[in-house]
């Protein structure tokens, strides 16, 4: 095996896991572009290798080629947007119907990992990236703005009423689990 | 209905207003509450809103309930996943690049 092969199986292979988790969630639980995202990620990043420096941090590299992937993929593939029907009940905050009850918010470690998983990966895809750039990878506003080419209030209107659908999302699931009982 | 029981959001504005840099009601207050939680929000603006919600008992744990949240989709929503398919198919084209690249220096 090659010394640049030893090199990226050992720094870069190591976060294969990592990167597939991240790139499910990008694509909506599509396993086949998830698959694929992470392997032209993990193959550009191969080709690239002679410029990385070992000991830095290979996740974060490997990290911001998957997102320029799937962006730039996002932007090719990308059809008319279709408009997302606005649900007023589905985007109400639950706070209100909890702050008797469960006003910490407890509930929320009784919900198994799947089921936010699913919850994240069941958006449409307009509210899904924002979520996963801003909540998971930590993004800031601007540089969300400028990777999905939208204004940064559209970004901010979209994180907001995707991280109601959640919340709506997750509190209803509690409900029909029976870890919390549903508020007035 | 007292102010304790009220829903945050629908609050009396008890000073100032919002614009001219007084104190803020909780209605200006909750409107802000993701920009404020994700670091988004000019930094006067933003420590009015903290100089609110350290004040208002209604504020104080709307803001702590979606912080919770906040860190509950953070630490939640990314799960490594495993697939044996993938990493065999990547072992076999990172061969094949090894292959090209050697050729290449032929």
């Amino acid at each position: 095996m090659s010394e640049k092969r030893e090199g990226f199986e050992a720094e870069a292979l190591i976060h294969l896991d990592g990167l597939y988790g991240l790139a499910l969630r990008f694509t909506g639980g599509d396993d086949a572009a998830a698959q694929d995202l992470v392997q032209d990620t993990m193959l550009k990043a191969y080709r690239a290798w002679d410029n990385f420096q070992s000991g830095t941090n290979c996740r974060a590299w490997l990290t911001t080629i998957l997102r320029n992937t799937f962006i730039n993929d996002l932007r090719r593939t990308q059809k008319r947007p279709v408009p997302v029907e606005f649900d007023e009940v589905a985007e109400r905050p639950i706070y209100p119907q909890l702050q008797g009850t469960d006003p910490e918010g407890r509930f929320f470690e009784r919900i198994v990992d799947e089921e936010v998983i699913r919850a994240i990966e069941e958006l449409p895809e307009d509210f899904r990236v924002p979520v996963v750039l801003a909540d998971l990878e930590g993004l800031g506003y601007q540089e969300i703005s400028e990777l999905l080419e939208i204004p940064v209030g559209t970004v901010k209107s979209r994180l907001f009423r995707a991280r109601r659908r959640l919340q709506q999302r997750l509190y209803s699931y509690a409900v029909e689990m029976g870890y919390i009982r549903r508020g007035e | 209905m007292t102010d304790d029981q009220r829903p945050p959001g629908q609050g009396v504005d008890r000073g100032g207003g919002s614009a001219a840099g007084g104190a803020l009601g909780c209605e200006d207050a909750m409107k802000s509450v993701f920009e404020y939680l994700d670091g988004e929000l000019p930094p006067n603006y933003s420590e009015r809103v903290r100089r609110h919600i350290e004040m208002c008992k209604r504020c104080y744990p709307y803001f702590n309930f979606e912080q919770a949240f906040l860190d509950y989709l953070h630490d939640r929503g990314v799960k490594p996943a495993r697939s044996d398919r993938l990493e065999e198919r990547l072992r076999t084209l990172l061969g094949e690049v090894d292959t090209e690249e050697a050729e290449g220096c032929d």
